[in-house]
């Protein structure tokens, strides 16, 4: 074990193999896929929010990536079809995550389509489950004596409401939402699309919806 | 040589031997647990050591694999004699359509012969089929199997009421799909031979006997979700009856079978409610099936005097309602088929 | 380089004393743990293995089943989407479906009959001399251009004999041209349209603007202080998403026991509940009465990727081998629900029916009459219970219009 030459040239190849066919053609792969027809860039409030999620380490407990069936229940349990890899065309960096402390959140905003629901929910999850054991970001919001007509007003079951005043949202909490309430990759996948299958990999394997789209 | 291992040894052999041992001893325990979860994993170990739930199912009686099986409906032959069979098997499930002239109600066949007449004790068709010709006392004489339908529909599809006032002429085509349909069903059956799961099966009738308030407790209870509060069933949106009624001017008439109390309570037992049989008792089962059978439905066709006279012909006994007097009404005069049966209806 | 320095032809002697360094076999443990590791890796690589291929041979099999009932001539079409209702043989149901056999509609071209599959119908028809309800879906979230030109060709060549081919261009104009202009309005707009129909029974008043109050307005669109609008997640039409459920048409007693439910307590969703916790008796009856009246097109897809052709069969048939009938046996002809107890399936979101069944089967939901579900969806293994809310997803809605008289006006009052 001492002919340095040949084990370095070795190892560089090793190296050079692993991080072409793990990286460069991936790349190859990913970059020739088009945009989803249904899917759309975010706004600046969206992107703004997106920054927010980055910020507060949403990825930490939070993936985006539903899984197929043969993988987990992921469908039934309504986060939605397994994801795609142009479904993240617009997201630099991705949030794909690899805890799930808590659900997936690729189509939060299609189960989830309520603005006031959030609000209520990133003010004080134990307000509306009283198991969850996600934190509360109290720091979003502020307490005013009387809403100004611009604010938004966080609903709040009695419990939970402030002795005097209302809870509304700052900016950064409204931007969040409108992140979450973007999440949506219900449209079906596109037909030429990348994904891991799980154990039903194969050519049959496609998105029975594919076919559908046009309907 | 100065340094031999077997004299070293000895100086530490008690240690040496003790770790030794432990190495092996978890080693074979290591080996046993891979053996072990091998065997669980081929599904050999019994079901008492590895705490697996067994399987539940649906059906109070799991479904028993040594009755007989009719065929699968995708195994219809595609020729002349198949389209019979899918004739028939449409007139089965939906008969005031494709036998409309002679239905004078809003059942169908299989209201009653479950799972489109496949159901075993919901008097499955397959049975039925190796069972005929044969004597009933109903009529005092052979039956073909012609015949008995044209029972079924003279009685439990109530046909007087129907457009043409009667049930299939003798040789009609009706006879010929539905009978094409039996025979199918019957591949493979035994004839002559009375099979498992034939007929709606028998319950001993209890000690306490039959009693009306009893029975209307446990329609409320159980039965009301589907046929609704009064018995009528209930119908989708199109006006389709979803649920059958189970009595007035839409049910079955006073000579149909289910007009007794004891074929009724059979039928109750072992298939209502609908995927939950056998969660009745015998005495619920009797109870309701008398509450049922002590309303006033279309009249026996067979009736032609008063009912004193048709319940000596017919039904005498203490297993029907007929010709008897219910909260100081006689039971059995029978009423007129709904205009439902007949035009479609406005509402 | 400095490699080749030390190579040597003789060993080197030992430079320590090694008390154990001496030639010792492999204990026997180490074999049995190997040989039993590697059966039992054999044994999960083959079982595993089995899994792979026969999910494979599953999709294979169903994308057969799809692309056969696209090549078909529109008769696999008819029978998968239409014969429910109008029976296999076109006779369509006494009382209740109208025939398509001899029907006039089908004597003026598959046109007219694309048309109707892409509007539905929701009022009284005459067909053949006999009078109809008339609650036929719209077909247009269901089906793409090709199909409905393929269903319309098959029906007027098969039931109106009128051999006019329909093109898939033309659907699509039609679909265009048609927009959301609603259902027709029975036999009686039908009739402006083809000429050849018999006088038409005379359209109801339409009665649907009561049931919404200036109390239900708010609660669906603006919320309350501690509550949240429905709208914001059931939708502005209440057609719901993923496993948020779709209220259109549901029947109007079923809304609203379940909203009762929530509130006290028998059925389980922490947000339902705190939306439900405020409510009187007077306005769950008020939002039952308001969804039943709504009538949206379907944004539901079968996304849960499962055996569609076997959800099929649990909906129309059943598998009384495990004690389960069919869906629509009491869910309704087509799915459309039958009021009071049994809410419409048609359209509903596959993944909310799918966790319905298993939170029934798992204890989580208990809230239905005699148990029923619960022990239908225990009887189901968790592959077909997300086959069959596939299947009802991809089904179209339940035609509303007057709904809300006609689901809770044909149960049993007349």
């Amino acid at each position: 074990m001492n002919r340095y030459l040949p084990l370095s040239i070795l190892a560089l190849a090793i190296l050079a193999f692993a991080t072409l066919m793990l990286v460069i053609a991936p790349g190859i792969q990913i970059d020739a896929r088009n945009v989803p027809e249904g899917l759309r860039n975010y706004t600046q409030a969206e992107q703004n929010g997106r920054d927010v999620y980055v910020a507060m380490g949403c990825v930490y407990c939070h993936s985006q990536q539903p899984r197929s069936p043969d993988q987990a229940p992921d469908g039934e349990r309504g986060w939605g079809r397994p994801s795609v890899a142009s479904d993240y065309a617009f997201d630099a960096p991705h949030q794909l995550g690899t805890m799930r402390t808590g659900p997936d959140l690729l189509n939060v905003g299609a189960r989830l389509p309520s603005e006031g629901w959030h609000l209520t929910h990133l003010y004080q999850p134990r307000a509306i489950f009283d198991w969850s054991i996600m934190p509360a970001y109290p720091f979003l919001f502020e307490r005013k004596d009387r809403a100004a007509p611009s604010d938004t007003v966080v609903t709040l079951p009695p419990a939970y409401a402030p002795e005097s005043g209302v809870i509304v949202a700052r900016r950064d909490a409204l931007d969040l939402v409108a992140y979450l309430r973007a999440l949506d990759r219900t449209y079906p996948s596109p037909t030429d699309a990348l994904r891991d299958d799980g154990y039903a990999s194969g050519p049959a394997a496609e998105d029975p919806n594919a076919s559908e789209g046009d309907s | 040589m100065p340094n031999d291992p077997k004299s070293r040894e000895s100086d530490s052999s008690g240690g040496k031997h003790t770790a030794r041992n432990i190495i092996f001893a978890a080693g074979g325990g290591l080996a046993l647990v891979a053996l072990g979860s091998l065997v669980v994993e081929l599904g050999l170990a019994p079901a008492w050591l590895t705490g697996e739930p067994v399987q539940k199912t649906a059906m109070a009686q799991k479904p028993r694999d040594d009755l007989f099986h009719p065929p699968d409906t995708a195994s219809i032959p595609d020729d002349e004699f198949g389209a019979a069979v899918q004739r028939g098997m449409a007139i089965f499930t939906n008969t005031g359509t494709n036998a409309s002239d002679h239905v004078g109600n809003g059942l169908s066949c299989s209201n009653c012969h479950l799972d489109s007449g496949r159901q075993p004790l919901s008097a499955p068709m397959w049975a039925a089929w190796v069972a005929y010709p044969k004597y009933r006392g109903k009529n005092k004489q052979i039956n073909t199997m012609e015949d008995r339908v044209m029972g079924c529909f003279t009685y439990s599809m109530n046909a007087q009421g129907s457009p043409s006032g009667g049930p299939p002429p003798h040789g009609d085509d009706i006879y010929r799909d539905l009978e094409s349909y039996f025979y199918w069903l019957a591949t493979g059956a035994p004839t002559n031979e009375k099979l498992d799961g034939s007929g709606f099966g028998k319950v001993e009738k209890p000690e306490q006997g039959y009693d009306l308030a009893r029975g209307e407790a446990v329609f409320a209870e159980d039965c009301v979700v589907c046929h609704g509060p009064d018995g009528q069933g209930q119908k989708d949106l199109n006006g389709r009856y979803v649920f059958p009624p189970l009595w007035g001017a839409d049910s079955y008439n006073w000579g149909a079978g289910m007009a007794r109390i004891d074929t009724a309570a059979a039928f109750v037992k072992h298939n209502m409610p609908l995927s939950q049989p056998g969660k009745l008792t015998d005495q619920q089962a009797w109870d309701v099936a008398a509450f049922l059978d002590s309303h006033e439905r279309p009249k026996d066709p067979r009736q032609k005097g008063s009912v004193e006279e048709t319940r000596k012909a017919h039904h005498d006994g203490d297993e029907t309602f007929y010709g008897k007097t219910v909260d100081g009404r006689l039971i059995g005069v029978g009423m007129q088929a709904s205009a439902a049966a007949k035009a479609p209806e406005e509402d | 380089m400095f490699g080749r320095k030390s190579k040597s032809d003789h060993p080197r002697p030992d430079e320590n004393f090694e008390p154990y360094e001496e030639f010792s076999g492999i204990p026997m443990p180490v074999y049995w743990i190997a040989i039993a590791l590697a059966a039992w890796g054999a044994f999960m690589l083959y079982d595993t293995g089995k899994d792979v291929t026969l999910a494979q041979d599953e999709r294979v099999e169903e994308r057969a089943v799809q692309i056969s009932a696209d090549q078909g001539e529109g008769g696999n079409l008819f029978v998968a989407n239409c014969s429910t209702c109008h029976q296999p043989d076109g006779e369509g149901l006494r009382g209740a479906v109208p025939p398509l056999a001899g029907s006039e509609v089908l004597a003026a071209g598959p046109e007219i009959v694309a048309r109707i599959l892409l509007r539905g119908i929701d009022g009284p028809i005459r067909v053949g001399g006999d009078d109809f309800d008339g609650h036929m879906p719209s077909f247009a979230s269901a089906l793409n251009d090709d199909e409905i030109s393929r269903i319309a060709s098959y029906v007027t060549l098969t039931f109106g004999e009128t051999d006019a081919k329909l093109d898939p261009k033309r659907v699509a104009d039609l679909r265009h041209e048609v927009g959301d202009a609603g259902s027709f309005a029975g036999g009686a707009e039908l009739a402006t349209i083809v000429t050849s129909m018999p006088p038409q029974p005379p359209h109801p008043a339409p009665t649907a603007a009561d049931a919404m109050t200036a109390t239900v307005q708010d609660l669906v669109f603006a919320g309350r202080d501690d509550v949240w609008a429905c709208a914001s997640c059931h939708g502005d039409l209440g057609q719901g998403g993923e496993n948020t459920p779709r209220l259109a048409g549901q029947p109007a007693k079923y809304l609203t026991k379940q909203l009762n439910d929530f509130r006290d307590g028998t059925r389980d969703n922490e947000s339902m509940q705190i939306v439900a916790a405020g409510l009187s008796d007077a306005e769950t009856a008020a939002l039952g009465a308001y969804f039943a009246t709504l009538r949206a097109t379907s944004n539901a897809s079968p996304n849960l990727s499962a055996d569609l052709a076997r959800g099929e069969r649990l909906a129309l048939q059943g598998d009384w081998s495990l004690g389960v009938p069919a869906c629509f046996t009491c869910h309704g002809s087509s799915g459309f629900g039958v009021a009071p107890d049994f809410p419409a399936l048609a359209a509903q979101h596959a993944p909310y029916t799918a966790s319905q069944l298993a939170a029934w089967a798992g204890g989580g939901r208990q809230n239905s009459p005699l148990g029923l579900m619960s022990q239908i969806s225990q009887a189901l293994s968790s592959q077909d219970r997300r086959a069959v809310a596939d299947y009802l997803a991809s089904l179209p809605p339940v035609p509303a219009g007057r709904t809300a008289s006609a689901q809770e006006g044909t149960s049993n009052a007349e």
